[in-house]
Parts: C-alpha cells; sequence; structure tokens
C-alpha cells in the first residue's frame, strides 16, 4: 500500500489531560477514511495534529513521507475545519481567487464554483454577510481550490440540512472517483457507514476498532432473540450454555444475546422454556455504538 | 512574487471597503482640518503657517489611527473568526502574509497622505513646495513605523472589543497630549514635559519642523526609533509568551 499519511505512537497531552493516546494508523492513497467517536474522543485534536497546527508530545507523524508543516505538503492537502471562518471584507469570488493563488496547480476557477454548489448570488456577496449555509459552501469550495491529492473534514456536515448533506456526500464520492483520499471526522455512525470504506473508530483517545464498515459493525452489534415467558419461571438453565453471552429482561420480554441465534432458537424448545412470541432481533447498531463510546459521551 | 502581489492588492481593497477606515482615517482629519482652520478663530499669529502645520497635524493624526487601529483589530478579527488558523494550512508562509499586510498598510498610508494634502491644497491654498510636500509626505509614511508596531501589540488581544476599545483610547491620548489636536504650546507645562516624549509629538514635529522650511529634528529620529524598537522587541517578547501556553 501506497501510504500518504502515517502516525507512529502519535500522543498529545495538554495541561490535565491526554487528549490523544499512542495512536498509530496509515492511510492509502484513494483510500475515504472516516475518525468516528463521540465528541471529546480525540478526533479533532489528531486531525489537528495531522495538519501541523499542533505539535504531538510524542510520536511522528508524516504525510507525502515529509512532516506537516512542510510547503510542499500545505500544496497537495485541502482542509475544511469545524470552525467555518472568512476574510472579511472581500467577496466569495475574490477569496477564491485569492487562495487559489497561493496553489501551484490550482482547480479551475468554474470547476470550483461547480463542485462547491456556489451560486452566481453568492460569488458577489461580502463574506461578512454570508448566511450559515453559504459560509460551508465557501468553506467548502476552499478545501478544494488548491485541486488537493488529500482532503480533510472536520465535522463537515454538522449544521447541514439534508439537502446540502446528500449533495456534499455526492460531490465528495465523485472526488474519491478522482483519486482524492479523504479522510473525515464525524460522530454519526450512519455517516461513516454511508460514506467511508474504513473506519477508524476512536475512544477517550485511542483508536478502539480499524477497520471496513462491516467488520466495525459486526464488531459492535449483538443479535440476540426474544420472547416472552412466565415472568415465575427461572431462566437458569440458559445461563448453563455456553453459546449465550447475555440473557437480561426489558419491557416484559426476555432478550438473550448470542452471535449463533440458530443455536439459541434450539436451546429455547430444547429447554422446553414455553417461550411466545418468539423474535429474532439484529441489535440496533446506533445503540450499540453509544454503549461503546458511551463513557466519553458522559464526560461532556 | 504573484502570491505577494495578490495579498497586497487584496489587503488594500480590504482596508478601502472598511467604512471606519474611511470614517476615521479621511472624513474625521479633513473635517477636522477644515473646522480648526476655517470656523474656530485660533488667533494664530501667522495664518498660512498654521495652516500648513495643523494639515500636518490632520495627516500624522490620519496615519497614526489607521496604523493603530486597522491593522491591530483586524489581527485580532482574523484569528479569533479561525481565518489565522486556515491560512496556516495553506502554502501561504506567515512571511509572506505579515509583509503583505505592512507594504499593503503603507500604500493605503500613502493615500491617506495624498488624499488630506489634497484637501489642504484646496481648503486652504496650502503651497509648500514640491520638496516640503515630499519630505513631510515621506517623513509621515516613516515615522509611522512605531506606530504599526502598536497596532500588532494591539492585534495580540484576544478579543476584538478590547482590541478596540484599548486602542481607541491610546489613540484619543497620544494625539491629544503629543499636540496633534492643539499646539503643545498652549498647553500646561507638565502636560508639555510629557508630551515632548510621547512618540506622536516627536512624529508630529517632524513635519511641522518641515513645513517651517527646517529639517526634523535629530531627537525626533531617534525618540522614535527607540519607541519602534521598544515595540517590537515587547511584541516578541508577548508572542513568545502566547506561544509557550
Amino acid at each position: 500500500m501506497n501510504a500518504i499519511l502515517t502516525l507512529t505512537n502519535v500522543t498529545k497531552s495538554f495541561q490535565h489531560k491526554t487528549a490523544v493516546n499512542n495512536v498509530s494508523f496509515s492511510i492509502g492513497k484513494g483510500e475515504v477514511v472516516a475518525i468516528l467517536g463521540p465528541n471529546g474522543a480525540g478526533k479533532t485534536t489528531t486531525i489537528s495534529m495531522i495538519l501541523g497546527l499542533l505539535k504531538p508530545t510524542a510520536g511522528e507523524i508524516s504525510l507525502f513521507n515529509l512532516e506537516p508543516h512542510e510547503k510542499q505538503v500545505r500544496e497537495k492537502i485541502g482542509t475544511m475545519l469545524q470552525e467555518v471562518s472568512v476574510m472579511t471584507g472581500l467577496k466569495v469570488r475574490e477569496i477564491l481567487q485569492l487562495i487559489r493563488s497561493y496553489y501551484p496547480s490550482p482547480l479551475d476557477l468554474e470547476e470550483l464554483i461547480n463542485l462547491a454548489g456556489l451560486t452566481e448570488q453568492d460569488l458577489k456577496t461580502r463574506a461578512e454577510k454570508l448566511s450559515g449555509g453559504q459560509k460551508r459552501r465557501l468553506s467548502f469550495a476552499l478545501a478544494l481550490a488548491g485541486n488537493p491529492e488529500l482532503i480533510i473534514f472536520d465535522e463537515p456536515t454538522v449544521g447541514m440540512d439534508i439537502t446540502s448533506r446528500n449533495r456534499f456526500w455526492q460531490t465528495v464520492r465523485a472526488l474519491t472517483e478522482q483519486g482524492k483520499t479523504i479522510i473525515f471526522s464525524t460522530h454519526y455512525l450512519q455517516e461513516a457507514d454511508d460514506a467511508a470504506d474504513r473506519i477508524l473508530l476512536f475512544k477517550d483517545g485511542s483508536i478502539v476498532a480499524d477497520g471496513t464498515p462491516q467488520q466495525i459493525k459486526a464488531r459492535i452489534s449483538k443479535q440476540s432473540v426474544s420472547f416472552i415467558v412466565d415472568p415465575e419461571l427461572s431462566l437458569e438453565k440458559l445461563y448453563l450454555h455456553s453459546e449465550i453471552d447475555d440473557i437480561y429482561r426489558k419491557n416484559n420480554r426476555v432478550y438473550v444475546q448470542s452471535t449463533d441465534t440458530d443455536r439459541v432458537l434450539e436451546l429455547i424448545f430444547q429447554e422446553k422454556i414455553g417461550a411466545r412470541d418468539i423474535q429474532i432481533e439484529r441489535g440496533k447498531l446506533e445503540e450499540a455504538f453509544e454503549q461503546l463510546t458511551g463513557n466519553a459521551q458522559e464526560a461532556i | 512574487m504573484k502570491v505577494f502581489h495578490m495579498q497586497c492588492k487584496t489587503e488594500i481593497i480590504r482596508v478601502l471597503r472598511n467604512r471606519y477606515f474611511v470614517f476615521w482615517s479621511l472624513v474625521m482629519p479633513i473635517l477636522f482640518y477644515y473646522i480648526f482652520t476655517n470656523v474656530v478663530n485660533t488667533n494664530a499669529p501667522d495664518k498660512a503657517q498654521w495652516k500648513a502645520h495643523y494639515l500636518m497635524s490632520m495627516t500624522v493624526f490620519s496615519v497614526m489611527g489607521s496604523s493603530m487601529m486597522t491593522l491591530g483589530i483586524r489581527m485580532v478579527q482574523e484569528r479569533s473568526q479561525g481565518w489565522s488558523t486556515f491560512i496556516r494550512i495553506t502554502p501561504l508562509s506567515d512571511s509572506v502574509y505579515f509583509a503583505a499586510q505592512m507594504v499593503g498598510q503603507n500604500v493605503i498610508h500613502a493615500c491617506s497622505i495624498t488624499i488630506i494634502f489634497i484637501a489642504g491644497a484646496l481648503i486652504n491654498d496650502v503651497s509648500l513646495t514640491a520638496t516640503e510636500w515630499i519630505l513631510s509626505g515621506v517623513w509621515i509614511l516613516l515615522g509611522s513605523l512605531p506606530f504599526l508596531a502598536i497596532g500588532t501589540l494591539v492585534g495580540m488581544m484576544k478579543k476584538v472589543e478590547t482590541a478596540a476599545g484599548v486602542s481607541n483610547v491610546l489613540y484619543m491620548v497620544l494625539a491629544i497630549s503629543g499636540g496633534l489636536w492643539m499646539p503643545l504650546e498652549i498647553m500646561p507645562k507638565m502636560m508639555q514635559a510629557i508630551g515632548k516624549w510621547l512618540p506622536s509629538y516627536n512624529f508630529g514635529n517632524g513635519a511641522w519642523e518641515i513645513v517651517r522650511g527646517n529639517m526634523p529634528d535629530w531627537k525626533n529620529i531617534l525618540i522614535l526609533i527607540a519607541y519602534l524598537v521598544l515595540f517590537m522587541l515587547l511584541s516578541m517578547y508577548i508572542r513568545r509568551k502566547q506561544e509557550a501556553v
């Protein structure tokens, strides 16, 4: 694999806490990677270090085999930060032209406008008078201005409505088809699942899982068999079987968790516990995700 | 070079579109000039000299203000709105960015000086020799450096409101006690003694000497250089301290 970005044992500590703890991963050309995790998991800190805005306390980061702050690196990356910023006193078109002039081979202005979905009206507007949505579009255009090989988005869809969100991901897909490498952070599993072909799952500053969305989902979602049974009846018999991971009661139903639901069904009949209204549940992904990353979320 | 040129051009456009700049640096000084040379009778013994003197005062007042406020407040704005962070990710180098701001600011000052000089010539028929016009213009341009350094100090503040408030007060205090609004000679002795050591007085005095047919005093030049060095050292010290946190 041709690695564009490599992090080796990267740690970032602030005065009171360690935001990123011994993280290592490597991203190859053309990958679309989601950095997934709840708020406070270290996503933004990691991205800031990749961009050279923060210096790691320990460990190494290399982009295109160079250090993040070097000019040759900056010429090849584009970014959309969480905080949308604008340059006051300039019209959108002027800002785009200014930023394009910083790069050796910028994207064609017309193409840039089309990709970002900017209208003729937007282009004439002064930056300080833009609405939230317009600012987002400008910020997206600025990320693409230099025709970057690697694009990094920090929580790109926060504050977008459904239409702009769909449009955004559509454009991102078109960019990946051109061979761009994309890294984005999100705290929505759904978004990571839809858009990325690899997920780095962050929790408390560490990577707890790294794989395709399918792999991650299989890891974090649990299947179970649920049924109604006489509440007086003891379910101890079921506990004796090692195939069963967990048994719990919720809303008058009994839930039996296992990776092998067929075997659970067999056991229910074998033990003759008189189960009624049997259902197979394919555990809710979002719930499992919250469970997995839950502790960090409470800290906010 | 293309980047630098583009960046300078942008900085100039931005300043010219700033309404506060146009008001404080062009409208106000010209209005004051008109009032204190035509409406209010100042009992100046030599009317023609007073008109030239006060034209210099107001030009110095204008350039001093835009050095301290336009630059400083914009630096704070850019940082607080995250624009500075974005620029750090682009290939634009810090030094080009800073240099372009300085060049842009100086071009703006040259424009302000020209406009106010022309206004003086039109309103009061101020007539100086070509050398005097050019020399005083150059003096005002160069003399603004310590005030640009104050501007970068203002630019290190965290909030736009603080930066605007502090630079406004500083601006007015320096302008009045430096004799830019009314000559230092009519102020109490105590004020005069202090005023002579302020950068604003030394900035103004150079220009006043030029329109009287003299050359700026060595003392004026040395004091301004001393202030420039002081403010630059201070700004380097604060910057290092801010980075350490």
